[in-house]
């Protein structure tokens, strides 16, 4: 195992830690939280590939910059809307806001 | 033990511990604490890959920026004192299970796979990013910026409160009936 190894490690343990907050937890700001930790795991992934093996490496930066730059833009978007539900439904329980369920 | 490994080894370490207090911990505001930390670690790796820039904006997009939205989304929108209903421990048996099939087979794939040996010059530095965003990769920039202002206004039109729907459920204060 080489150094690209064990960076790869850390972003794939980090992105399914991400993962099953995703799937485990009700919280709509708990599961942003745990999107974001995937996003940083991702940006850190590509980061370390590009950095480390192959010849150009100001390509990860760019495309790094550009997912927390998406990333910012989501939060935002994602967390007026989590202010909007709980002003509408009164929760932000995902459990809660199964209206649309058959 | 040198000094690489052990940048490399405790930032690695931060990232883990403080994904895991963000996903683990039952309350919101530990959640986004162990977020911070995390994401503390994740730019302490990038650190150690040699791209200063890209660390220094991780810790203001995500750690300052984006740790105190939520923290102002909690404020606004979570009772912290409700109580929590148990979780099933199927749905979290389910998860976990998920997660770590999802980490084998990753890592089956990254233990398979063949990376070249890095072979260029390492430009990593802020000169030479900032060259490459505003010349090979010039749309990318614009879309991105034109992105963030979409977002922004948008964030704005849907957490405003309708002034039309606000009006009749105000209650009729002693003020409302002179």
């Amino acid at each position: 195992m080489n150094w690209l190894h064990w960076y790869l490690l850390v972003a794939l343990l980090l992105f399914c830690i991400g993962l099953y907050g995703l799937l485990q937890r009700r919280s709509l700001i708990a599961m942003l939280i745990s999107l974001e930790l995937m996003l940083a795991a991702v940006s850190l992934n590509v980061v370390a590939i590009t950095s480390l093996s192959g010849n150009s490496s100001s390509v990860g930066q760019v495309v790094a910059l550009i997912l927390i730059g998406v990333a910012a833009a989501e939060g935002a978007i994602a967390l007026s809307l989590f202010v909007a539900i709980q002003r509408e439904v009164q929760s932000i329980n995902v459990e809660d806001l199964s209206e649309l369920k058959g | 033990m040198n000094w690489d490994a052990f940048l490399f080894g405790s930032s690695a370490a931060l990232a883990l511990v403080g994904a895991l207090f963000a996903v683990g911990l039952k309350n919101i505001f530990h959640n986004i604490l162990g977020f911070a930390l995390s994401l503390v670690g994740v730019a302490g790796l990038f650190l150690t890959l040699g791209s200063d820039f890209l660390a220094i904006v991780l810790l203001l997009v995500y750690v300052g920026a984006l740790g105190i939205a939520m923290v102002y989304a909690v404020m606004l929108s979570q009772p912290l004192d409700t109580p929590r209903t148990p979780r099933s421990a199927p749905k979290v048996l389910g998860s976990a299970l998920l997660a770590a099939l999802v980490a084998m087979a990753v890592w089956l794939v990254i233990r398979g796979a063949r990376f070249p040996e890095a072979s260029g010059i390492l430009e990593v530095g802020p000169q030479v990013t900032g060259y490459r965003l505003l010349s090979n990769y010039v749309l990318a920039f614009e879309l991105i910026s034109v992105l963030l202002v979409i977002a922004m206004i948008g964030a704005v039109m849907v957490a405003r409160r309708d002034p039309a729907k606000r009006a009749p459920a105000a209650p009729p204060g002693p003020r409302a009936a002179p």
